[in-house]
């Protein structure tokens, strides 16, 4: 009977926990999107920040990312067709591949690679501004940190995830048709057709909401999990794996949504 | 130290518990208050910094950022800022915390000479540091 009781109530507790981090996070959202409104916000530093972010988010590793993209897009590509072909299914083959990587394997993989490389960091950062009162210090400036620290974080999340799953796209498609049709014109209108009947205006409105989504979670869920940080030092490092495993089901959980509201 | 949490607003601290943002210059840290404060534009910002901290005797730190500065060049800067938040009261909070490797209250002492700032410079510290500022 004690196990059930203690078993209910850690449930319970798990329960609420889950809703209040939740809470905390949409809540933390709608100040982000109210300052975001606000003229006042768009001052120079901010701006500055956002530079800066954008740069270290996704400019700095363009070249790694491009190099990542190009081998993935290639092993892909070069599956469907060949599995294609032994189905006798090769006038498809272009529509999978487009489907496969353009619109769902790229956007995911680049989510996780900026979570993996920028999330774990401004969730480590957040955490040790918080443990080493730098957000209190700014406070008693009252410089407003949602609006110089957090925000530019946030906008930089958004426009690296879309503009670099935007390229790993194109460079796909680009792959694509050099696999399917060689170093010839004589593709390019059955190919340019194909890609005109995918994106359509829904797909590419979803494409660029899933993008967006996936930029807000890797950026938002270790900001908010880096302020949930206690002000002890040996707690940064469970902060930093808590958001990360956050930012994992996130990414997961728009990406099945996605997918079942597309497919199903 | 009860007295130091009661501080009201109005007060500008300079204080080991407020540290400098990490990442950022002594420069950017000071010229971030007439930005959000005062809404000057960023070279007028940091033109006023770099004024405060040549008052202050130490404008060749104005590109150094926390961890590279000794601790009394972090003890400027965040005394500089705490001076251009312009508020009726400067508190300096147990100097001893920050300024471990200088004699103290000459230091602080030849700073305020050096600023000429307007009004004076509180000092919290612990009662049996009295001794040092009576030399």
């Amino acid at each position: 009977m004690n196990f059930l009781a203690a078993s209910i109530e850690s449930l319970g507790a798990k329960v609420v926990g889950w809703f209040t981090v939740g809470y905390g996070m949409f809540a933390f959202l709608g100040r982000a999107g109210l300052l975001l409104l606000d003229r006042t916000t768009w001052n120079r530093p901010t701006f500055d920040v956002v530079v800066k972010q954008v740069y270290f988010t996704a400019v700095q590793i363009l070249h790694v990312f491009m190099g990542y993209t190009l081998v993935i897009s290639w092993l892909i590509i070069t599956i469907i067709l060949s599995t294609a072909r032994d189905f006798g299914l090769t006038e498809f083959a272009s529509e999978m591949t487009i489907r496969v990587l353009v619109l769902e394997l790229l956007p995911f993989l680049t989510a996780l690679f900026i979570a993996l490389r920028s999330g774990s960091a401004i969730n480590t950062e957040v955490a040790l501004m918080k443990v080493n009162n730098e957000l209190d210090a700014l406070a008693h400036c009252k410089v407003p940190p949602m609006q110089f620290e957090f925000l530019p974080r946030l906008i930089g999340g958004g426009v690296s995830v879309i503009t670099l799953a935007g390229l790993a796209g194109l460079l796909a498609l680009l792959m694509g048709y050099l696999s399917i049709y060689g170093v010839s014109a004589a593709g390019f209108e059955p190919y340019t057709r194909t890609i005109a009947k995918i994106f359509d205006f829904t797909i590419m409105a979803g494409l660029i909401a899933k993008c967006a989504l996936f930029g807000l979670a890797v950026t938002l869920i270790p900001v908010t999990a880096g302020l949930e940080t206690p002000k002890k030092l040996f707690m940064v490092p469970v902060s930093v794996l808590r958001g990360m495993m956050r930012v994992f089901f996130a990414i997961v959980a728009i990406e099945v949504v996605s997918l079942a509201l597309k497919y199903i | 130290m009860a007295e130091l949490a009661a501080l009201p607003d109005d007060v500008a601290r300079v204080s080991h518990e407020l540290p400098l943002r990490a990442n950022l210059s002594a420069l950017d840290n000071i010229a971030l208050i007439p930005i959000y404060q005062r809404h000057f534009g960023v070279d007028e910002s940091n033109r006023q910094a770099l004024h405060l901290l040549e008052q202050l005797g130490h404008a060749g730190i104005a590109a150094l950022r926390d961890p590279d500065m000794t601790p009394a060049q972090r003890f400027i800067t965040k005394l500089a800022r705490a001076i251009i938040l312009r508020r009726s009261r400067l508190i300096i909070d147990r100097p001893g915390a920050m300024l471990y490797d200088v004699p103290y209250p000459a230091f602080i002492r030849e700073l305020a000479a050096r600023a000429e700032m307007a009004g004076t410079w509180e000092i919290f510290d612990f009662s049996w540091n009295q001794a040092l500022y009576q030399e």
